[in-house]
C-alpha cells in the first residue's frame, strides 16, 4: 500500500518529463492527476487506519542491506498518517496554483512530484537508513526549484538552504551511525534502534541526541539554526514556498518525536532546555515577524514562532503537549500554505512585496481581501480555527510541565496578533486608495477556499484528527509517564 | 403506552416550534421576501400555526396528566458540564407548570391573531411577530423547564423580546429611552437569578428544580441566600416595589405585545418562579414575610397611582401591578393554590381587558370616575400618587447620575492617561524611517521596538543572509583564506613541502 504512495507521484513526475512539447498543456492536467490520486489513495489510507489498533500499521518490510541490516521498511501511525494527509493535500494546492505556469513548467511539475514522493518517503520511512534517504532527496528538487524558478537573489538562497540543511543533516548522519554502532541490535530498522536506544547510558543518549537535533532543528526551525528560512522563503517561488513551509519544517518536527521515542532519558534531562529554546524561538520569531515590512519575510518569520509552539509542545511531554504539538504542525502547515498562497499571487501581481506599496483590496479584489484576512486571523488562531485548538492544547500541556512560565507564550501571540492585524489594517479595511488589481482566478480562490474549509472544519470538530493522533500520542507519552 | 402518555415525549417542541417560525420569518425577511401587503399572511399564518402548535401539544399532555397523572420531570439529554456541575435539557411538567404553560400559549395564540389585524400596513409587521415568536418561546421556556439554567435562557429570551417591542418604534426616542430602561432595571433583577443560580452550582451542584426545593439540602444561610437572589428576579419581573416604574414605561410599545407582556404573561413569571421555588421559601419564613411586606406596600403603591390615571393602558397596568402584589401576598403567606388560580384567571381577564383598550373610548358610556374626594383633599398625596411617588426621579439621582458621572471620570482616565501608557493603534514613530508601517506607541509597543531592534541585530549577526550577515563575511573571509591555501599548495616545492610533513608526522 505505502509503496505505491510513494512511487505514485514519481510515476507521474516520469509522465510529465516525457510529455513532448506540443502537449504542454497537459502538464498541468497530469501533474493533476497524479496529486489527487496521491490524495485519494491517502484518504483511503487515513479511512482503512485503525487508531486503536497497531501502533505501525501498512507495515511492510524488506531487506535492503542485510550486511548493514538495513530494511525497506514502511509504516504509518497516526501522527505519520496526519502528515501524510497534509502532503497530499499541499502538494494539491501547490500544483493547482501554478495552474498558469508557462515558462519552466516541465521542471516545475516534475519536481514537484519528485518531492512529493521523497516527502512521503519521509513520513512512511520505517527504518533510519531509509528515512536518511528521503530525508536527503527533499533536497534536490528543492534546490532545483528554488536555483531555477525563484527570485532574484535565488542562487544565494538556493546555496544558502542546501548547505544549512545538509550541514544540519550530516550531523544527524553522524548521530545515526553512532546509535547504530551503539545499539546492540546492528540494524536500521526504526523499532530495533528505539529498543536499542532506550537502554542506553544517559551520556550516550545525549550525545546522539544532540546530533539528531541539530539536523532536525534546522529544518524545524529553532532559533540559532534558521538563518537559512528567511532568504529562502522570500526567494522561493510561492508554490515551493507553500510546500517548504507546509511540509518541510514538519519534517523537522516529525523527526523530533520519532528521535524521542528512541532516546526518551535525552529528552527527559533536556526537557527544560527544549522548553527555552521552543519559548525563544517562539517570542524572536514574532518579534522579527512584527518588524518586517516585506509581507513574504513577516510570514516567514510567523513560521519560526509558529513551529516554537511545535517544539514547545513536543518539550511538554505530555499527551496533551504532544497532542498540540501534532495539531499545531497541521494547523500550521495548512495557515501557513495559505498565507504564502495569497502573499505569492499578490507578488505575481504586482512585483512588490513591501506592504507599503499596497492599498486596500476591498474595492477591486474582495476574494484577495476575504483571505488575506481569514489567512491571517487563522495564523493568529482565532477561536474556530485549527491553531486555537492547537494553541490550546500546547498551552495546557506546557501549563502543567511549566506552571506560569508559559505566560511568554502568550507574549509571542499577542505579538502575532499585532502584526496580523496590521496587515489587515492596511489590506482590508477601506481608508487607502484602492489597490489596482486582478482579483484572484478561480482555480486559486478554490485552492485557497479548500485550505480554509479545512482550517474552519478542524477548528470547528478537530475530534477526528484528535482521535486519529490520540493512539500514536498516547504511546509516546507513556514513555514519559505522562 | 398509550399516545396521550407520549405525547410528554413532545414536550421540548412547546418552546421549539416559536423559534422555529421566528427562523422562518426571520429568514424571509433576510432574503428581502417580506414587502407588502401580499407578505403578511405567510408571517402572521405561520407565527399562528407554531403559536396553535405548541397550544395543542400541551393540551394533549393537560389531558393525559388528567387521565394518568402529571408527567413530572423529564431528562432529554446533557447541555454542557463544567466541573461537577451539568446543565441539562430536562422538561418539569407537574400541574403548575403545565396550568400556567397552557394558559399562556392560549394568551399567546389569541394575541398572534389579534395581531395580525391590528399591526396590518404597520412598517414593523415581520419584526413584530419575529419578537412575539421569540417571546412565546423563552416564556415556555420559563414555565415549562425543568431546571433554572434553562429557565434563566428563556428568561433572557423574554427580557430581549420586552425590549424590542417597547422600542418598536424606534424612530421616537421616547421609545428607545423606555426601552432602555426596562431592560436596565430587569438586568438587576437577572442578577439576582444568576447569584441564585451561582449559588446552586457551588453548594447543590445541580440546576434541577427538584433538587433546588428537595428540603433539608441547604443550611439556613445557603437556603436565604439561594431564595433571596431568585426573590429579586421575582420582584423585577412581576414589577414589584422597588422596580415597579419600569412597568409604566414598558406600555410604549404596541398595545398587543404590552397585553401580552405585561398585562398578561410575562408580568407573571415573577409570580411563577416564586410558585416554582415555594418549597425552598417555605424553609425560610423571613423571607416569606418579607414577601408579605413587598406585597403589601407594592399593592397600596399601585392603588394609589392608579386612582389618579388619566389614560387606559397606565390605569390597567397599575390595576395589574396590585393584582400581582396580592398574589405576592398570597404566596408570602404561603396559599400558594389561591395564587396559582388567581393567576391563571388574572391573565386571561387582563389579556381580555388591554386588547380592548383602544376601543375603550368608544365602548365606554360615560366619563371615568374622577379620583375620590379624600385623596383630591391631601395635596401631598395626591401630588405623591400623581408623580407616582418620584420613584424615577430617585432612581435617575440616586443610580443613573452617580454612574454616568463615574463613567465620564472613567473616560478622562482612559483618554488621558491609560492610552497614552498603552498605545493606540496606527500611531507612534517608525522603528526604521525606511519602515514607515513598523510603528511602535505606547510603553509596550516601545518595548516591542526595542527587543525588535535587538532581535535584528542579532538575526544580521546569525544568518548567511545577503545584505551584509556578520556570518556570510566571516565566511567569505575564510574562503580568501583557503584560496590562499589552495593557490600556494598549487605550487610544485610547496606541495613537496606538505608531503614531506604528512611524512614527518606519520613517522
Amino acid at each position: 500500500m505505502l509503496k505505491v504512495l510513494v512511487f505514485l507521484p514519481v510515476l507521474g513526475a516520469a509522465i510529465v518529463a516525457m510529455l513532448p512539447e506540443r502537449f504542454a498543456g497537459w502538464r498541468w492536467r497530469v501533474a493533476m492527476l497524479s496529486a489527487l490520486a496521491s490524495l485519494g489513495h491517502t484518504l483511503w489510507l487515513a479511512a482503512a487506519f485503525d487508531p486503536a489498533g497497531l501502533a505501525i500499521q501498512f507495515h511492510e518490510s524488506r531487506p535492503w542491506n542485510v550486511r548493514l541490516g538495513s530494511f525497506f521498511a514502511l509504516g504509518i501511525d497516526g501522527i505519520a498518517l496526519s502528515m501524510v494527509l497534509l502532503t497530499a493535500l499541499l502538494s494539491l494546492i501547490a500544483v493547482l496554483v501554478s495552474r498558469r505556469m508557462s515558462a519552466g513548467s516541465r521542471l516545475y511539475f516534475t519536481l514537484v512530484l519528485l518531492l512529493e514522493s521523497a516527502m512521503f518517503g519521509v513520513f512512511t520511512a520505517r527504518d533510519w537508513s531509509l528515512f536518511y534517504v528521503f530525508w536527503e532527496a527533499t533536497l534536490i528538487p528543492l534546490f532545483f526549484m528554488i536555483d531555477r524558478l525563484g527570485g532574484p537573489d535565488r542562487q544565494r538562497a538556493a546555496l544558502n538552504f542546501f548547505l544549512y540543511t545538509l550541514g544540519g543533516s550530516v550531523f544527524m548522519l553522524v548521530a545515526l551511525l553512532f546509535l547504530y554502532d551503539a545499539a546492540p541490535g546492528h540494524s536500521f530498522a526504526m523499532n530495533d534502534m528505539a529498543a536499542g536506544g532506550r537502554d542506553l547510558p544517559l551520556r550516550t543518549q545525549l550525545l546522539i541526541f544532540a546530533g539528531l537535533f541539530i539536523g532536525f532543528g534546522v529544518k524545524m526551525p529553532v532559533f540559532p539554526l534558521h538563518g537559512w528560512l528567511p532568504l529562502a522563503h522570500v526567494e522561493a517561488p510561492s508554490p515551493v514556498s507553500i510546500l517548504l513551509s507546509g511540509v518541510l519544517l514538519k519534517m523537522g518536527a516529525y523527526g523530533l518525536i520519532r528521535a524521542a521515542e528512541t532516546l526518551p532519558a535525552a529528552l527527559l534531562a533536556l526537557q527544560s532546555a527544549l522548553a527555552v529554546l521552543a519559548l525563544v524561538s517562539l517570542v524572536y520569531g514574532a518579534v522579527l515577524a512584527w518588524r518586517q515590512q516585506d509581507l513574504k519575510s513577516m510570514v516567514a518569520y510567523s513560521s519560526i514562532s509558529h513551529m516554537g509552539v511545535v517544539l514547545l509542545g513536543i518539550a511538554t511531554l505530555n499527551v496533551v503537549g504532544l497532542t498540540g504539538a501534532v495539531m499545531q504542525m497541521v494547523a500550521h502547515g495548512l495557515t501557513a500554505a495559505m498565507l504564502f498562497l495569497i502573499v505569492g499571487l499578490l507578488y505575481q501581481r504586482t512585483h512588490s512585496r513591501d506592504l507599503a506599496d499596497y492599498g486596500c483590496l476591498l474595492g477591486r479584489a474582495p476574494r484577495f481581501a476575504f483571505f488575506t484576512a481569514f489567512g491571517l486571523l487563522a495564523a493568529i488562531g482565532l477561536p474556530g480555527t485549527a491553531g486555537f485548538v492547537a494553541e490550546l492544547h500546547a498551552l495546557v500541556g506546557g501549563f502543567s510541565a511549566w506552571g506560569a512560565w508559559v505566560v511568554l507564550v502568550f507574549a509571542g501571540l499577542l505579538i502575532g496578533a499585532a502584526y496580523g492585524l496590521r496587515v489587515i489594517g492596511r489590506l482590508c479595511l477601506r481608508g487607502l486608495p484602492t489597490q489596482e488589481i486582478a482579483d484572484m482566478t478561480r482555480t486559486e480562490a478554490a485552492a485557497a477556499g479548500l485550505l480554509a474549509v479545512t482550517v474552519v472544519a478542524l477548528g470547528v470538530w478537530p475530534t477526528p484528527l484528535i482521535d486519529l493522533v490520540a493512539g500514536s500520542v498516547d504511546r509516546v507519552g507513556r514513555l514519559f509517564g505522562g | 403506552m398509550s399516545p396521550l402518555r407520549d405525547v410528554a415525549q413532545l414536550i421540548w417542541l412547546v418552546p421549539a416550534l416559536p423559534l422555529m417560525a421566528l427562523a422562518l420569518v426571520g429568514g424571509r425577511v433576510l432574503l428581502g421576501r417580506a414587502h407588502g401587503d401580499a407578505a403578511e399572511p405567510l408571517t402572521a399564518r405561520l407565527c399562528g400555526l407554531a403559536a396553535l402548535g405548541s397550544l395543542c401539544i400541551l393540551l394533549l399532555i393537560d389531558l393525559g396528566a388528567l387521565l394518568y397523572g402529571a408527567p413530572g420531570y423529564r431528562l432529554f439529554g446533557a447541555w454542557f458540564a463544567s466541573g461537577r456541575w451539568q446543565a441539562t435539557l430536562s422538561f418539569l411538567m407537574d400541574p403548575l407548570a403545565l396550568a400556567v404553560a397552557t394558559v399562556a400559549a392560549l394568551i399567546g395564540w389569541l394575541v398572534m391573531r389579534f395581531s395580525a389585524n391590528y399591526l396590518h400596513r404597520e412598517a414593523g409587521f415581520h419584526r413584530f411577530f419575529i419578537a412575539l415568536c421569540l417571546f412565546l418561546a423563552g416564556i415556555q421556556l420559563v414555565f415549562l423547564s425543568g431546571n433554572g439554567l434553562l429557565a434563566f435562557v428563556g428568561w433572557e429570551m423574554c427580557g430581549v423580546s420586552s425590549f424590542l417591542l417597547i422600542g418598536y418604534a424606534w424612530e421616537r426616542p421616547t421609545a428607545t429611552g423606555n426601552a432602555l430602561f426596562a431592560f436596565i432595571t430587569n438586568r438587576a433583577g437577572d442578577a439576582g437569578f444568576l447569584l441564585g443560580l451561582g449559588f446552586a452550582a457551588a453548594w447543590l451542584g445541580s440546576f434541577e428544580w427538584p433538587s433546588l426545593t428537595a428540603p433539608g439540602a441547604l443550611t439556613m444561610l445557603s437556603a436565604r441566600l439561594l431564595a433571596f437572589g431568585f426573590i429579586v428576579a421575582a420582584l423585577a419581573k412581576s414589577a414589584q416595589l422597588p422596580f415597579t416604574p419600569w412597568i409604566a414605561r414598558a406600555l410604549e410599545g404596541p398595545t398587543p405585545s404590552s397585553a401580552i407582556f405585561y398585562g398578561a404573561v410575562m408580568v407573571h413569571a415573577g409570580v411563577y418562579l416564586m410558585l416554582r421555588l415555594s418549597p425552598l421559601l417555605a424553609q425560610v419564613p423571613d423571607l416569606m414575610a418579607g414577601l408579605v411586606v413587598a406585597g403589601v406596600v407594592t399593592a397600596l403603591y399601585a392603588w394609589l397611582c392608579s386612582l389618579v390615571q388619566t389614560d387606559v393602558k397606565s390605569a390597567l397596568i397599575f390595576a395589574t401591578v396590585f393584582q400581582v402584589a396580592l398574589m405576592f401576598v398570597a404566596i408570602g403567606l404561603g396559599w400558594t393554590t389561591l395564587a396559582t388560580i388567581h393567576l391563571c384567571l388574572h391573565a386571561g381577564w387582563r389579556t381580555w381587558q388591554f386588547l380592548m383598550a383602544p376601543s375603550w373610548l368608544a365602548l365606554a358610556p360615560h366619563a371615568p370616575r374622577p379620583a375620590p374626594a379624600w385623596l383630591q383633599r391631601s395635596q401631598l398625596l395626591y401630588t405623591a400618587a400623581l408623580e407616582r411617588f418620584w420613584l424615577d426621579r430617585l432612581a435617575l439621582v440616586l443610580l443613573a447620575k452617580p454612574t454616568a458621572g463615574f463613567a465620564h471620570d472613567m473616560q478622562e482616565l482612559d483618554t488621558q492617561f491609560i492610552d497614552r501608557v498603552v498605545g493606540e493603534p496606527g500611531r507612534g514613530d517608525p522603528v526604521q524611517a525606511d519602515l514607515p508601517l513598523i510603528a511602535a506607541d505606547g510603553v509596550p509597543g516601545r518595548l516591542l521596538a526595542g527587543v525588535a531592534q535587538r532581535c535584528q541585530q542579532v538575526e544580521m549577526h546569525l544568518s548567511l543572509r545577503g545584505r551584509g550577515g556578520a556570518a556570510e563575511l566571516a565566511l567569505r573571509r575564510m574562503g580568501l583564506w583557503l584560496r590562499t591555501v589552495e593557490h600556494l599548495l598549487e605550487r610544485p616545492r610547496y606541495l613537496m613541502m606538505a608531503v614531506m610533513a604528512t611524512f614527518v608526522v606519520i613517522l
